[in-house]
């Protein structure tokens, strides 16, 4: 038996796996697979679809598509996705994000031009784009905090919960907003940089079938730092094990002594101060802070999410999952905007997409639990 | 001895096969069913003559649940075959059995709140007029039955679902059965909320039933009442039938002799020198399940807890855990008195708490042995709340080693694991730990034998180290073969303490199902039981 035990040990103290081998423990077969679709997309945007008498696919590949239209498109509905994992991997849904998002709007802006309920109180200072981004950011986070302290001390279901803050939060973007009026910054430019500004426009990066290197947009790289920064959270904090656990098995993550209570509130304040972000970006994009900003959002996240291979019971799935997808619905909207589909057919391809996503999610459950039972058999 | 008794029954179930038995009889032939690692029901073959009362005794896990359940079609067996009236029957759920004539009422009978006891009689065949309840009809019928069997005073048919008591209840759920055309009516414990003067009214109603032709399966724990009420008796073991006798040829102590029968086999080792400190003390506990229960672990010791499914132990250790909340009484652990508000403090106090099921409340399943293991020292791995990998890898390989979990990787997700690496999963969790008490509620359920043998091995190695262990377990000889000292539970009080030496399986067992030593009684300890939200 001992020289088991020592095989055992050398085999997984120290993994020497040559790099193939990590790279797929890195990604995960699930992940693999959604890199195959996104990958068979754009093969299909791009080639296949002349031959079905498709035209525009060639522009594609395009620096002017992938950084104007297709980096710029994913990023909101991006960071949106991004807090919405957090609170699926715990098993939970979050629908109230789109109108955080919104409130998350009118708060930024208000406050960088000293209106509307929150700016006029001059908690903040005026002018200051640092501000702007913390007062969007923090509403979030309240709004979070209350999404979590309903679900966790009043035992609402989570998705009714936010069901409801959905609709109250949309009510309170208005009530927020100088007379319900969208907040206009088109003057503020550190603020409208934030969407409109680029990156790197100088690196000597050669043209893409005829169209120039015009630099990567700030919205983009702010998406990355902030995928980056939930990649590690959720992989490598006890933090992030935590929700995996809860996610997976809630009484037995209790009777391990995690504070389930302090955790949930804790993901939907994260998810909330994300979606506040969004909001923030938001409102640079269309350079107002309009209530309305965030509206339907919170649709293409959950799509994201459950596409990325996030389990609908929770415990399962990645941050690397859940940015492929957006990918994929990105890609997709750009696809059919290329292709000269209008946006009704995008709606009904999204919508279409989301019911695909959760039944191959089921789908994966059922294949494990068929396996589990194999084994014990 | 007991394979000479088998050749017995085989000959005489040849016999009644032969022999023809009164319609409405119930044959049960070389039924068999096995589930993951168990066989729970092996080759029984028995009959239920109409118009006697048959009980089924036997050990928790001897096969009588498993073999109501496939009489009530709610399992189907893999082997063998039922008859009724003579031909032969399968029920793929509980509603063909019904409409067979079956009936299996079980412990806690399915009560709506919020409708009458009429109602809740009539429930799934209420009778119609025009298309709306017939009301009139409802009342009629349920009140005539009610006062033919003499329980009208019992049970006012108007009274909501939520008003009955446990007995009131059964009654209802058993004049469900005789609404319609029953043939086989089966009783799982029907007395184990009942006063005395409830039982003897069940009894009389039973009889009666009988005398009616019904063929009547009578499952209990109490053995005096058992001898009472029924004509034959069926001593289930370890899923296999080992006699069946008529009552009046048993007495009591026969009855349990027989269904304990092994010897202890040496797959229990005791390696461990005597103990040392004491390490918890409870004294005079109360909570909704416990009343005035005091005892005490020393390190260095196992101490089981023995008692039918029921008795409150898991309760015991839940309250013990912080999950229940205690009434009164003290709770020293290691000199100390402490007060547990949840299961975080336990754990930071000293408590390891590997519960009963494993699946449900032990295990994430989906997740991998790795993170199932860390889970309880996670937060001693990190710093500024960061996972140190290399130190969680380390610790985790050597609980896995010294618990010789056997799994392909760390990354393994553990529901793919088979029941004892499962249990011993847990058990590297609560290791890593290192706790001055750790409880282990049925520690080995659903696991073979050969696991079984490696977690009894592992017990003795942990007190050896000088953890105090409370042991779990309605196995006894388990119990028996691990503990240096046994308390027996019984509705929510400790009955009897023994020591290793003078136990033994029938001494345990008349503790454990003796009649209520107090006059107080722990009224319903199983029934609206409410989990604290998670």
């Amino acid at each position: 038996m001992t020289t088991d035990v020592k095989m055992f040990s050398s085999e997984h103290g120290k993994s020497r796996k040559n790099f193939i081998s990590r790279f797929f423990d890195f990604i995960g077969t699930d992940n693999l697979s959604l890199m195959i679709a996104l990958f068979l997309l754009i093969l299909f945007v791009t080639v296949f679809s002349s031959w079905v008498g498709l035209s525009g696919g060639n522009r594609f590949f395009t620096w002017q598509n992938l950084m104007n239209s297709l980096a710029q498109a994913i990023v909101i509905v991006g960071l949106l996705a991004l807090g919405e994992t957090v609170v699926a991997l715990a098993g939970a849904m979050d629908i109230s994000v789109g109108s955080i998002a919104s409130c998350g709007s009118v708060v930024s802006t208000s406050v960088l031009v000293g209106t509307g309920a929150i700016g006029s109180l001059g908690i903040f200072p005026q002018n200051s784009t640092f501000w702007a981004i913390v007062a969007g950011v923090l509403i979030g986070m309240i709004a979070g905090f209350i999404n979590g302290f309903i679900v966790t001390k009043l035992h609402v279901n989570a998705t009714v919960a936010t069901l409801g803050t959905m609709a109250a939060f949309a009510g309170a973007a208005f009530l927020l907003a100088p007379d319900g009026k969208p907040i206009g910054v088109v003057t503020q430019q550190s603020f409208t940089w934030l969407a409109q500004g680029r990156l790197w426009q100088d690196s000597a990066i050669p043209a893409m079938n005829g169209s120039k290197w015009t630099g990567i947009p700030v919205l983009t790289v702010i998406l990355v730092v902030v995928a980056i920064i939930m990649h590690v959270l959720m992989r490598y904090t006890t933090f992030g094990r935590n929700v995996y656990a809860i996610g997976g098995n809630a009484t037995a993550a209790r009777l391990a002594g995690i504070n389930i209570t302090s955790m949930r509130i804790r993901m939907f304040m994260i998810s909330g101060a994300i979606s506040g972000l969004a909001g923030v970006l938001l409102a640079s994009r269309t350079t107002s802070g309009n209530p309305i900003n965030g509206q339907g959002l919170e649709m293409q996240a959950i799509t994201a999410v459950y596409l990325g291979g996030a389990s609908t019971n929770g415990g399962k799935g990645t941050i690397f999952g859940t940015i492929m997808a957006v990918l994929i619905v990105g890609v997709l909207n750009n696809g059919m905007n290329l292709l000269g589909f209008n946006t009704f057919v995008q709606k009904v391809a999204l919508g279409m997409l989301l019911v695909a996503a959760v039944a191959i999610s089921q789908y994966r459950i059922i294949q494990s639990e068929k396996a589990r039972k194999k084994v014990e058999k | 001895m007991p394979i000479q008794e088998k050749e017995n029954i085989s000959t005489a179930v040849l016999t009644c096969e032969t022999g023809g038995l009164p319609p409405g009889s119930l044959q049960i032939k070389n039924v068999s069913k096995a589930f993951p690692n168990v066989q729970a029901l092996n080759n029984v073959s028995l009959d239920i003559k109409a118009g006697e009362i048959l009980a089924f005794v036997g050990e928790n896990g001897a096969g009588k649940s498993t073999l109501l359940k496939i009489i009530n079609g709610d399992y189907q067996l893999d082997s063998g075959e039922l008859i009724l009236d003579g031909q032969p029957v399968k029920f793929a759920n509980p509603y063909e059995a019904h409409a067979a004539g079956i009936r299996v009422i079980y412990q806690e009978p399915e009560i709506i709140p919020g409708v009458d006891v009429a109602e809740n009689i009539w429930v799934g065949e209420l009778p119609k007029k025009f298309g709306f309840i017939d009301r009139q009809k409802m009342n009629q019928v349920v009140k005539d039955n009610l006062e033919e069997y003499g329980f009208a005073s019992v049970v006012p048919a108007h009274l909501m679902g939520d008003q009955l008591s446990a007995a009131q209840r059964q009654l209802v759920e058993i004049m469900r059965a005789l609404k319609s055309d029953v043939k086989v009516l089966a009783l799982d414990e029907p007395t184990s909320s009942l006063s005395d003067e409830e039982v003897d009214r069940l009894f009389t109603l039973v009889r009666k039933l009988r005398d009616n032709g019904i063929a009547i399966i009578y499952v209990s724990h109490r053995i005096n009442e058992i001898l009472k009420l029924c004509d034959r008796v069926a001593i289930l073991r370890d899923g296999e039938l080992i006699t069946i006798r008529p009552a009046s040829e048993l007495s009591e102590m026969e009855i349990v002799h027989l269904m304990v029968g092994r010897e202890l086999s040496d797959v229990f080792v005791r390696n461990r020198v005597s103990s040392g400190k004491e390490m918890l003390r409870v004294e005079n506990l109360h909570s909704r399940w416990h009343k005035d229960i005091s005892f005490h672990i020393k390190t260095g010791e196992v101490v089981g807890f023995a008692g039918l499914v029921g008795a409150g132990r898991t309760e015991l250790a839940k309250v013990l855990f912080g999950e229940y909340q205690k009434n009164r009484g003290k709770i020293f652990l290691d000199g100390e008195e402490i007060t547990v508000r949840n299961s975080n403090d336990a754990i930071t106090k000293g408590i390891g708490f590997s519960p009963e099921d494993r699946k449900r409340e032990g295990l994430i399943l989906i997740r991998s042995v790795l993170e199932n293991v860390s889970m309880v020292i996670i937060k001693k791995l990190s710093r500024f709340g960061f996972v140190n990998r290399t130190k969680e890898r380390l610790q985790a390989v050597k609980f896995v080693d010294r618990l010789d979990v056997r799994t392909p990787s760390l990354e393994q997700e553990v529901g793919k694991l088979s029941g004892g690496n499962q249990q011993k999963v847990v058990l590297a969790r609560w290791l890593a730990a290192q706790p001055k008490l750790l409880i282990l509620d049925e520690p080995t359920r659903g696991i073979d034998v050969g696991a079984k043998a490696e977690i009894y091995k592992l017990i003795d190695q942990l007190a050896n180290s000088g953890l105090a262990i409370m042991f779990i377990s309605s196995e006894l000889p388990e119990i028996l073969g691990l503990s240096d000292r046994i308390y027996v539970m019984q509705n929510g009080h400790i009955t009897g303490e023994l020591s290793g030496e003078e136990a033994t399986e029938e001494k345990i067992l008349k503790l454990a199902m003796a009649e209520d030593l107090s006059d107080t009684k722990i009224a319903e300890p199983r029934i609206n039981e409410t989990e604290p939200s998670e």
